[in-house]
C-alpha cells in the first residue's frame, strides 16, 4: 500500500515537507521514467516503491518500467554486478550477446516512452544499454549506480562504462563508491522509508510476540546484529566480542539474517557461526525468510544495543534502521557505517572484537548513555537519512539539469 | 528604480538545497598529493570544502570548520597542521584564489618542517568534491524589520545559509542579503547592519547562527540592545 505525503509530513515535519513541495513546484508535469530489473525484492525496488507515488503526488508524472529477460540475461547481469564489486568473473561473448539481445528487445518495447520522457533514471547496470538504443532522446538521462564500483573487475567496468559514458550525469551513494566517467558524478546517499514494514512503529504486543516466538528473554539486555551470514559482516567477531563479556550484565546476543541456504558460502559461514556458539543458550542464531521485515523491525526495537561489526560494508542501511529506532550502534569502522556512527554521539566505531566488547561494556554500564545516544541517532536519521532527503536531492538534481549545471548557483 | 521604490521593496525569502558532486580530481592519499590537488582544483571545490561544510550534517567540533583541517587531524594525525588550517577564515580573503594561496602556504610550510610525508591510513583518502546550489523562492515576503524578526524563527537552515553565508560570495560588497536590503530602507537601520556585520559566523553552526540572528534582530526591534 502506498503512503501519502501527509503521512510522511507527520514524521518529517512541515518544514521538510514544504521544502519538497517547493523544489518540486518547478518540475510539475515533468515526465520521469525509472527503469530497473525487478519490481519486487532488493533495495532498488524498495526505493521505487515509495519514490514513484511521492513524485506523482508532488505533481510530476513518474512511472516505473522493468526490464524483462530470461535466466541467461539475469545470470549475465549477476556477473556484471559481482564484477563491478571487484569479484573475479568470467564474461563470455555469449553472455554479452544475451545481455545485448535482451536489452534491445526491451528497447523496442520501451523506446516511445523513454525517448519522450523529460528525465530517464536508469538503475544499476542491468538496463544501462537502453541509452544508446534510444537515439532520439528528448530529455536528460541519469545513471543511478547503487553499488560500489570503486575497485571493479577491469573487463566488466570497461564494458559497462562504455554503455554509461553517454549519460548526462550519474549518481553514486558515496564518494568512495564512485568511479570516473565522462560526465558529472553526483553523490546522493540512500535512505530508509519510515513507514515501511521494516521501520514502522510497532506495538509492545507485537514486539513481545516476536521475542516469545524466538524464546528471547524480554527482561535481559539484548545485543543484536542483523545481517546475512557473510564473512564481511564478521558474525564470528560479534560472537567473540560477546564471549569477552564473560556473562556480564546477563546479556543475550541475537544474530539474525537470512538467505544462506542456497548460497554455498553462506551455508559455510553459518556452520562456522554455529561452531563458535558452542551451544551457548544466551546466543540466538535466527535464520529468517527474506520477507521477515516486521520480525526484523521487532528485533531491532527490542534490542538494547545494535551491532554492525562489518569488516567491509556498503552504505549499511541496517545501521540507519537501528538508529531510527532510537538505538546506539556499535559499528565496524568501514564504508557507510563511518558516515552514520559518530563516536560518542550515535554509537561507537570499532576495529576488533575487543573494541566491540569494550564499547558494549561501556554502554551496558551506562544506560543513560544508551538513551542519549539513541535519541541523537534518531534525530540524525530524521535530518539526514529519511526518504524525503533522498527524494529532495533527486528533485534538486533534476531541477539543476533542467536549468543547466554549469554554474555553482542555480537560481529561478 | 527611485529611492522610494527601493525603500518599499520587500525582502523575498529564498531557500536552497545543495547537491554534491565529484570534482573530477584524483583523491589525495598523503599531504603532498593534497597540496598538488589544491593547487589545481576548481575554486568551487575550495568553496565547498571551506564554506559549504556548514550546511552538511555533522557532529564535528566547530573548531575544525573546514574539511582540510579535519582530514589533517583525523587521517594524517597532524594536529599542528590541523590547527593552522582550521584557523583560516575563508571570508577574510578577497577571492578564492587568495584563499587557495593561503592554504597552500600553510601546507607547504608544514611539508618543509617534516622529515616525512604524512599518509592517511588505507581507505581514508581525501575526495575532492564541489556542490551545485539550487535556489528557489519560498513565496514569503518581508516588508519591515518587524516582519524579519517574526519570520527568522521560521526560516529553514537553507534560507539562513543562502541569505547570510552564501550571499557573501554573491553580493557586490560581499555582505549578507539582509544588510543589503536594510541599507536601502528608510528606517534607521545603521546599528542593526553594524551588528549583523559583527557576527563571527564562520565558527557557528547554522542552528547557532540562526539563534544569533534572531537575538540580534529581536534586540533591535524591541530596542533592548540598540535603544
Amino acid at each position: 500500500m502506498h503512503r501519502t505525503l501527509p503521512e510522511y509530513e507527520a514524521i518529517i515535519g512541515p518544514v521538510s515537507a514544504s521544502k519538497l513541495k517547493q523544489v518540486a513546484a518547478d518540475l510539475k508535469g515533468a515526465r520521469v521514467v525509472h527503469v530497473n530489473s525487478t519490481r519486487e525484492g532488493g533495495g532498488v525496488a524498495e526505493i521505487l516503491f515509495w519514490m514513484i507515488p511521492l513524485m506523482n503526488e508532488l505533481g510530476l508524472e513518474a512511472s516505473w518500467e522493468v526490464i524483462e529477460g530470461n535466466p541467461e540475461y539475469f545470470n549475465t547481469t549477476k556477473s556484471f554486478h559481482n564484477g563491478l564489486q571487484g569479484n573475479k568473473v568470467v564474461l563470455t561473448d555469449r553472455m554479452i550477446r544475451a545481455y545485448e539481445d535482451t536489452v534491445a528487445a526491451n528497447a523496442d518495447r520501451l523506446r516511445p516512452v523513454l525517448q519522450e520522457a523529460d528525465f530517464v533514471i536508469i538503475h544499476d547496470p542491468q538496463p544501462a544499454m537502453l541509452h544508446e538504443l534510444c537515439p532520439n532522446r528528448k530529455g536528460k538521462w541519469i545513471w543511478r549506480c547503487h553499488i560500489d564500483v570503486s575497485k571493479p573487475n577491469r573487463k566488466v567496468w570497461n564494458y559497462i562504462s562504455s554503455k554509461v559514458d553517454g549519460y548526462d550525469v550519474s549518481i553514486f551513494s558515496m564518494p568512495d563508491f564512485a568511479r570516473k566517467l565522462n560526465h558529472p558524478q553526483f553523490i546522493i546517499a540512500p535512505s530508509i522509508d519510515p513507514l515501511s514494514d521494516k521501520n514502522v512503529e510497532l506495538s509492545e504486543k507485537e514486539i513481545n510476540r516476536t521475542l516469545a516466538e524466538f524464546e528471547i528473554d524480554h527482561d535481559r539486555p539484548i545485543l543484536c546484529q542483523i545481517s546475512r551470514f557473510d564473512r564481511f559482516k564478521d558474525p564470528i567477531g560479534v560472537i567473540q566480542a560477546f564471549k569477552l563479556l564473560n556473562g556480564a550484565f546477563n546479556a543475550q546476543l541475537v544474530l539474525a539474517g537470512g538467505g544462506a541456504t542456497d548460497d554455498p558460502e553462506g551455508a559455510a559461514v553459518l556452520d562456522e557461526v554455529m561452531d563458535a556458539v558452542e551451544g551457548d543458550d544466551s546466543i540466538h542464531v535466527l535464520m529468517l525468510p527474506p520477507d521477515a521485515h516486521k520480525t526484523i523491525n521487532a528485533l531491532q526495537r527490542a534490542s538494547t544495543i545494535i551491532i554492525q561489526k562489518s569488516l567491509q560494508e556498503g552504505f549499511g542501511l541496517t545501521v540507519t534502521e537501528a538508529m531510527w529506532k532510537h538505538k546506539p550502534v556499535i559499528g565496524g569502522n568501514t564504508g557507510g557505517i563511518r558516515l552514520q556512527v559518530h563516536h560518542y554521539h550515535t554509537g561507537f566505531l570499532v576495529n576488533t572484537p575487543d573494541g566491540a566488547a569494550l564499547r558494549i561494556r561501556k554502554l551496558l554500564s551506562r544506560p543513560d548513555l544508551i538513551d542519549i545516544m539513541g535519541a541523537t541517532a534518531k534525530e540524525f536519521v530524521k535530518e539526514n537519512y529519511l526518504c524525503n532527503r533522498q527524494l529532495r536531492e533527486n528533485l534538486t538534481l533534476m531541477l539543476g539539469l533542467r536549468r543547466g549545471l554549469s554554474n555553482h548557483l542555480i537560481t529561478d | 528604480m527611485t529611492d522610494t521604490e527601493k525603500n518599499n521593496m520587500p525582502f523575498r525569502i529564498k531557500d536552497c538545497t545543495l547537491i554534491v558532486r565529484m570534482a573530477g580530481l584524483r583523491e589525495a592519499m598523503n599531504l603532498r598529493e593534497l597540496e598538488e590537488r589544491i593547487s589545481t582544483c576548481p575554486v568551487e571545490c575550495l568553496f565547498h570544502h571551506f564554506c559549504e561544510t556548514v550546511i552538511r550534517p555533522t557532529f564535528d567540533d566547530p573548531d575544525y570548520s573546514n574539511d582540510f583541517a579535519q582530514w589533517a587531524s583525523r587521517q594524517l594525525r597532524d594536529r599542528i597542521l590541523a590547527e593552522r588550517l582550521a584557523n583560516i577564515n575563508p571570508y577574510k580573503f578577497d577571492s578564492l584564489e587568495e584563499l587557495r594561496k593561503a592554504t597552500l602556504d600553510i601546507i607547504q610550510e608544514r611539508l618543509s618542517e617534516l622529515d616525512y610525508i604524512p599518509w592517511a591510513p588505507n581507505g581514508n583518502v581525501f575526495n575532492f568534491m564541489q556542490a551545485v546550489t539550487v535556489v528557489y523562492d519560498t513565496g514569503i515576503l518581508i516588508n519591515s524589520i518587524k516582519d524579519l524578526s517574526d519570520q527568522l524563527p521560521h526560516m529553514s537552515h537553507g534560507s539562513i545559509y543562502y541569505h547570510f553565508v552564501e550571499a557573501r560570495r554573491r553580493t557586490e560588497c560581499g555582505v549578507d542579503d539582509f544588510s543589503v536590503w536594510l541599507s536601502d530602507k528608510k528606517e534607521e537601520t545603521e546599528s542593526l547592519v553594524k551588528a549583523l556585520s559583527e557576527i563571527d559566523f564562520y565558527f557557528l553552526s547554522l542552528a547557532e547562527l540562526k539563534q544569533t540572528l534572531i537575538d540580534t534582530v529581536c534586540g533591535f526591534v524591541t530596542g533592548e540592545i540598540y535603544a
